[in-house]
């Protein structure tokens, strides 16, 4: 298991980089997973697609999907990627502080 | 989801043919009793249903007892009987890098537990086994060979004849995995020395998921794995030896052998070689299509031969999972991405790397319409990373 700094704290994270402790999230968690995998600065956008995830995720124990997401930012899902270079799940998910999803890989 | 492509038909055909709908309905609101057991009239009834669809199954096989047809859940639930059912300590097994987890990981553990040793024989560049292979790798404690016969990732199929015959000769057991072949190919246990069969009832068989089964060999030594309930002979302490309950335990999933009846009357009715002529046509349209898209890589995809409708791809600069969403959210085509429970493929391949790929896979009710709106998709999402 890997360690990311976030100010103080040492934070668990698996070896793709996700966040093995949830509620350690926080904003600052998110701008440094942001910074590390290239994403760059959040800006408010982000942030809106960061705070649904997060908020669909507390509710359904899930990711949304990538089909809402793009309903809830308004974003095409090129755009979204633009947003979000590693895309929905390795990019967005990721700095929001979700678990790994389940997938075939 | 209106208007959805659907190619992910290896992982479960969809849409069913509409009898297979119709029927289970019909079935299971008149006959959804406990199937023979009860005594009653409509539980016979029920039985008849179970044993037709034994016969059906057995004469699609070329199989001999229709008893020997036995149900379980899926394909991964009638390999594990198989596997743990023929194989004892200090045995040496031989499959392929072509099998799926169904079959990769019982074996892992058994090996893990220091039960058995395992050879795993290459594929070529094509996606071919070559029966020599398995042949030269014959022990004197070899048990079984088991290899799948037609590969979920690249589609090609497999020279089980020729395997099987090395196998008899040898007097060895071979099992084979047919979960992407029974339905889509001919399958004659006798003409290919196949002892142990298994195949699952929601692919190429155009059932519901939830059934599957084998056939094995009426002088095959399969020990019995699971224990229970038969029906008959209650008093007795053991579970019963003989066919079909060796290989049954507890109430079968009627509805879904109804399922599965209706299914392969359908398929016979459409004839496999036709539906497999229209999948083909499809693939081959497809195939063509993407090899012609600058930055596209296709796996083991030379030729219409010896091959199911599966196709595998990576795009230049997508990781596999991200050309699937863009296919999927974008221009709502439904594809299989990633490893596809198939890790030694992708080592094989090297596409472990990309995580994996991105599998279209044709089915009976695909349209050439799709196959020129998917080949455009992935014209479209390949020229994004230009």
């Amino acid at each position: 298991m890997d360690i990311v700094r976030v100010n103080d704290r040492e934070l668990h994270v698996d070896g793709d980089g996700f966040l093995q402790e949830p509620e350690l999230w926080d904003e600052a968690v998110a701008a440094e997973f942001a910074r590390l995998d290239g994403t760059g600065e959040l800006g408010p956008k982000h942030w809106e697609l960061i705070n649904y995830i997060r908020g669909f995720w507390k509710d359904s124990d899930m990711a949304p999907t990538v089909r809402s997401l793009c309903k809830e930012s308004g974003l095409k899902l090129k755009e979204l990627y633009e947003l979000f270079p590693k895309g929905p799940a390795r990019g967005a998910c990721k700095i929001a502080g979700l678990p790994k999803p389940d997938g075939c890989v | 989801m209106d208007g959805l492509i659907y190619l992910d038909n290896s992982a479960t055909s969809f849409p069913k043919p509409q009898v297979v709908y119709d029927f289970m309905k019909e079935f299971y609101q008149s006959h959804g009793v406990s199937p023979g057991r009860s005594g009653f009239d409509k539980a016979l009834e029920a039985e008849e249903v179970v044993h037709s669809t034994r016969k059906l199954l057995t004469e699609l096989f070329n199989g001999t007892d229709p008893n020997h047809l036995t149900f379980s859940y899926n394909a991964t639930d009638s390999l594990n009987r198989i596997i743990q059912g023929m194989i004892s300590k200090g045995d040496h097994v031989i499959t392929s890098n072509l099998e799926h987890n169904s079959v990769l990981r019982p074996l892992y553990h058994r090996k893990h537990e220091g039960d058995i040793d395992v050879t795993y024989v290459p594929f070529d560049t094509r996606g071919y086994i070559d029966p020599d292979d398995v042949k030269r790798a014959f022990r004197k404690n070899t048990r079984l060979v088991i290899i799948n016969h037609s590969s979920n990732i690249i589609g090609t199929v497999q020279p089980v004849a020729e395997i099987g015959r090395y196998c008899r000769e040898a007097g060895i057991y071979f099992a084979v995995d047919a979960s992407q072949s029974a339905g889509a190919v001919p399958i004659d246990v006798k003409a290919m020395n196949i002892d142990l069969l298994a195949f699952t009832g929601h692919k190429c068989l155009m059932g519901p998921t939830g059934i599957g089964g084998s056939y094995v060999g009426e002088n095959v030594p399969i020990k019995c794995t699971i224990f229970g309930g038969t029906g008959v002979r209650s008093a007795h302490p053991f579970h019963l030896d003989e066919f079909p309950y060796r290989m049954e335990a507890g109430t079968l999933n009627t509805v879904g052998v109804a399922g599965l009846y209706a299914g392969v009357k359908w398929v016979l009715g459409e004839g496999i070689d036709n539906i497999h002529s229209h999948e083909m046509r499809l693939w081959d349209k497809l195939r063509r299509g993407v090899q012609a898209i600058d930055g596209v890589t296709t796996y083991c995809a030379d030729d219409t031969e010896n091959q199911n409708p599966v196709l595998s791809l990576n795009i230049d600069g997508w990781l596999a999972g991200d050309a699937g969403t863009m296919l999927d959210v974008d221009h709502n085509i439904a594809t299989r991405t990633g490893l596809q429970c198939a890790p030694l493929v992708h080592v094989h391949l090297g596409t472990d790397k990309l995580h994996g790929t991105v599998r279209f896979s044709v089915g009976p009710f695909n349209t050439e319409a799709e196959i020129d709106t998917a080949v455009e998709a992935v014209r479209e999402i390949a020229s994004m990373k230009k």
